[in-house]
């Protein structure tokens, strides 16, 4: 407990000083800002940022990402409660009751509580990951490369399981990006693999590139594709405070989301999108105003925004622990960690304790300012969401370009990312989720490194990966959830549950 | 045998496409053994689990109860080939990049061309404008400066939309412009010039 205490008080000290306040403000308002406008989720935002944190150091660096994270995951139930647009997957269900409050003239109350209930969420998840981070790192300090390589199994399948869409389609974009991942020079050999006498291609396929045009081209050229065409309840946004009777209908909501969706954040492949899903499926069983879900229930939007807040937090415990990445948004930050210059893993947390508590004790301020700053700012970001897409996708193409080439200060990078734009845009025509892409692109280097090093070890034998327990059992639970996936009873199931929403 | 499901059918292709791709371009690198893995092992692996992914997806597109159109969006087939033809061509061509600066700016007009024409070959107008404002915006960043180039990115991409107002456009432009010089080379210091590089 002591430990504890010691840790969040440096945390605290870090994340309060005077200019990591100031970034996480700033990540929190930039977030709200892109996440706000319909269509465009947390993904493509981070994506688009992801180069405004390149000039910071990695604390403050880390910590305004984390910021724009929230705010962007923030700016998109705005944009579900009053426009019925999920700005991302996650508040899909955040639509469904949300929109039907603000039909009635109950805006502000669902803003309110979506606001207060993240908060909640935000406070609690934030002490489950001071609290099980370190021992879980510890655990993974005695992980050796087999263990590795069967943990980065276990996390691939477990994303692929939980995209929703065709399972097969999902795995074939798993490889996808682990081959997209291993272009540039190989570390052992030296050989400039896949890169067609492309000097540009030897240092691999930007990251930036490939996380800008497949999430945030790929949708601003789909969203062109749609004409404009939406109802959106500006004017009628009032009182945001939530009545007394609000609060007495949506409290056990919001403590069993957050219950659901903290435990549902630390598991691979989990995070925000299928602690929402769960928390409202589970809801509209057990609340006593299941009647009314889909037609306005308060308890519809407090309980899956309470869930994606906690999910989105614990989600970072796999990721400071282990350095896996277990959902699109966290591969992002691995690749944010790694173009500063850490390798991600279980080292983080003693070797840069600054780096590792500060990042967590930000996340509970940048909730705070969510609630205190964005709640009185929602005049603003409505005003936002009547500006005409014509005005706004120049800009943020602009915007990303210059972001996109300021990484590296290189024409080809801007030049590869719109070509992702073209193959995100055929990914999204052909129902190819892009999120395993994006995680296997991320881990194809660090798994063949693992690969190779637990082979050298065992002399070229297969079964060391069955040998050693940790990395057993790891298998086994990808099998296992492959199998309980691919069973006919829990696969209609499964497309049930996506498509209900 | 008839088609039922047009997204199967094309997604099937595409990794079939991408796995056969990585294989054959690997037999360039050394395998190696299980022990000491080669550069060339871990690619042909995954190279083959896709083509075999690919080749099941495409298969189902034959039984699949999903009903989908073969056309699932704009493709042109006669585009596409040609871009991959100039492709191959700039690839074994690069020659050209050290025979002084007429070949590199050839080769550079030849590899560009070939992107372009991949561009083309997909979606509605708007994808390959938009695209290749961008692509532009990149390129004249240097010679041009941040203004012309604002410009060109601002102008082209817009008129790619739906509803072109040269007006409103300019507007933008003006505002854009003077914001992002404000913002990125005043504020950040992102070294990057402001007017052509020749007037500086």
């Amino acid at each position: 407990m002591d430990a504890l205490v010691t840790n969040l008080g440096l945390g605290f000290s870090v994340a309060l000083n005077g200019w990591n306040l100031l970034y996480c403000l700033m990540g929190v308002l930039l977030g709200t800002l892109i996440g706000v406008l319909p269509g465009i989720g947390p993904v493509a935002t981070i994506a688009m940022l992801l180069p405004v944190t390149f000039t910071l150091n990695p604390t403050s660096a880390l910590i305004m990402l984390a910021g724009i994270y929230y705010g962007a995951q923030y700016g998109g139930s705005t944009t579900a409660i009053l426009v019925n647009i999920p700005g991302e997957s996650s508040s899909v269900v955040t639509c469904l009751d949300g929109y039907q409050m603000a039909r009635q003239g109950r805006a502000g109350p669902a803003l309110g509580i979506a606001a207060i209930g993240s908060f909640f969420a935000g406070c609690v998840a934030t002490v489950i990951i001071a609290l099980f981070a370190p021992p879980l790192a510890e655990v993974a300090l005695k992980f050796g490369p087999a263990e590795y390589f069967s943990l980065m199994v276990l996390g691939l399948i477990a994303a692929t399981v939980l995209a929703h869409g065709s399972l097969i389609k999902a795995i074939a974009m798993v490889l996808l990006g682990l081959l997209l991942g291993l272009v540039g020079t190989d570390v052992n050999s030296g050989v400039a693999r896949f890169s067609f006498g492309v000097s540009e291609l030897t240092d691999g396929i930007g990251f930036v590139s490939v996380a800008m045009g497949v999430f945030g081209f790929a949708e601003i050229i789909g969203n062109l594709e749609q004409k404009e065409q939406r109802e959106i309840f500006t004017k009628k946004v009032s009182n945001l405070l939530p009545s007394l009777q609000d609060f007495k209908d949506s409290w056990a909501s919001i403590l069993r989301g957050t219950a659901l969706g903290s435990a549902l954040g630390i598991l691979p492949g989990g995070g925000a999108l299928l602690a929402s899903f769960a928390a409202y499926t589970l809801e509209k069983k057990l609340s006593w105003n299941s009647a009314n879900f889909g037609k306005g229930a308060i308890q519809g939007v407090a309980a899956p925004e309470s869930a994606n807040n906690a999910g989105a937090q614990t989600s970072f415990i796999p990721l400071l622990t282990l350095g896996i990445p277990s959902n699109p948004v966290m591969a992002l930050m691995i690749g944010a960690m790694m173009i500063q210059g850490i390798a991600p893993g279980p080292q983080v947390m003693t070797e840069r304790p600054q780096l590792f508590w500060g990042m967590i004790a930000s996340m509970w301020v940048g909730n705070l300012m969510l609630v205190v700053l964005n709640l009185p700012m929602i005049g603003m970001w409505i005003k936002l969401l009547t500006v005409p897409y014509r005005w706004l996708y120049p800009s943020i193409l602009l915007f990303c370009a210059i972001g996109v080439y300021s990484v590296q200060n290189s024409p080809f990078d801007v030049m590869q990312t719109a070509v992702f734009g073209v193959v995100g845009y055929i990914f999204v025509k052909l129902e190819c989720e892009p999120a395993p892409l994006i995680l296997g692109f991320i881990l194809g280097p660090l798994m063949e490194e693992n690969l190779r090093r637990a082979m050298l070890l065992s002399r070229g034998d297969w079964f060391v990966f069955f040998q050693r327990p940790i990395s057993l059992s790891m298998l086994l639970v990808a099998a296992l959830l492959l199998a309980i996936v691919l069973a006919p009873a829990v696969r209609k199931k499964r497309e049930e549950a996506f498509v209900e929403a | 045998m008839r088609v039922t499901n047009g997204k199967d059918f094309w997604a099937g292709l595409m990794f079939i496409a991408f796995g056969l791709g990585f294989m054959v371009v690997a037999r360039d690198y050394s395998m190696g053994s299980a022990v000491r893995m080669g550069p060339a092992y871990f690619p042909t692996v995954l190279g083959g689990m896709l083509a075999v992914l690919g080749a099941v997806i495409f298969f189902r597109a034959f039984v699949s109860k999903i009903p989908h159109p073969v056309a699932v969006f704009p493709f042109r087939v006669w585009l596409l080939l040609g871009g991959l033809i100039l492709g191959v061509v700039a690839y074994y061509s690069q020659g050209l990049r050290s025979s002084g600066i007429p070949g590199e700016i050839a080769h550079m007009l030849l590899a560009g061309l070939a992107i372009g024409l991949m561009f083309a070959a997909f979606g509605q107008r708007s994808l390959w404008v938009i695209l290749f404002s961008v692509v532009i915006f990149g390129y004249m960043l240097k010679p041009l400066g941040l203004v012309l180039s604002t410009g060109l990115i601002i102008f082209v991409s817009a008129w790619g939309g739906h509803e072109f107002k040269v007006k409103e456009v300019s507007i933008l432009f003006v505002i854009l412009a003077v914001f992002s010089v404000l913002a990125f080379v005043k504020g950040l210091g992102l070294p990057m010039n402001v007017w052509p590089a020749i007037l500086e």
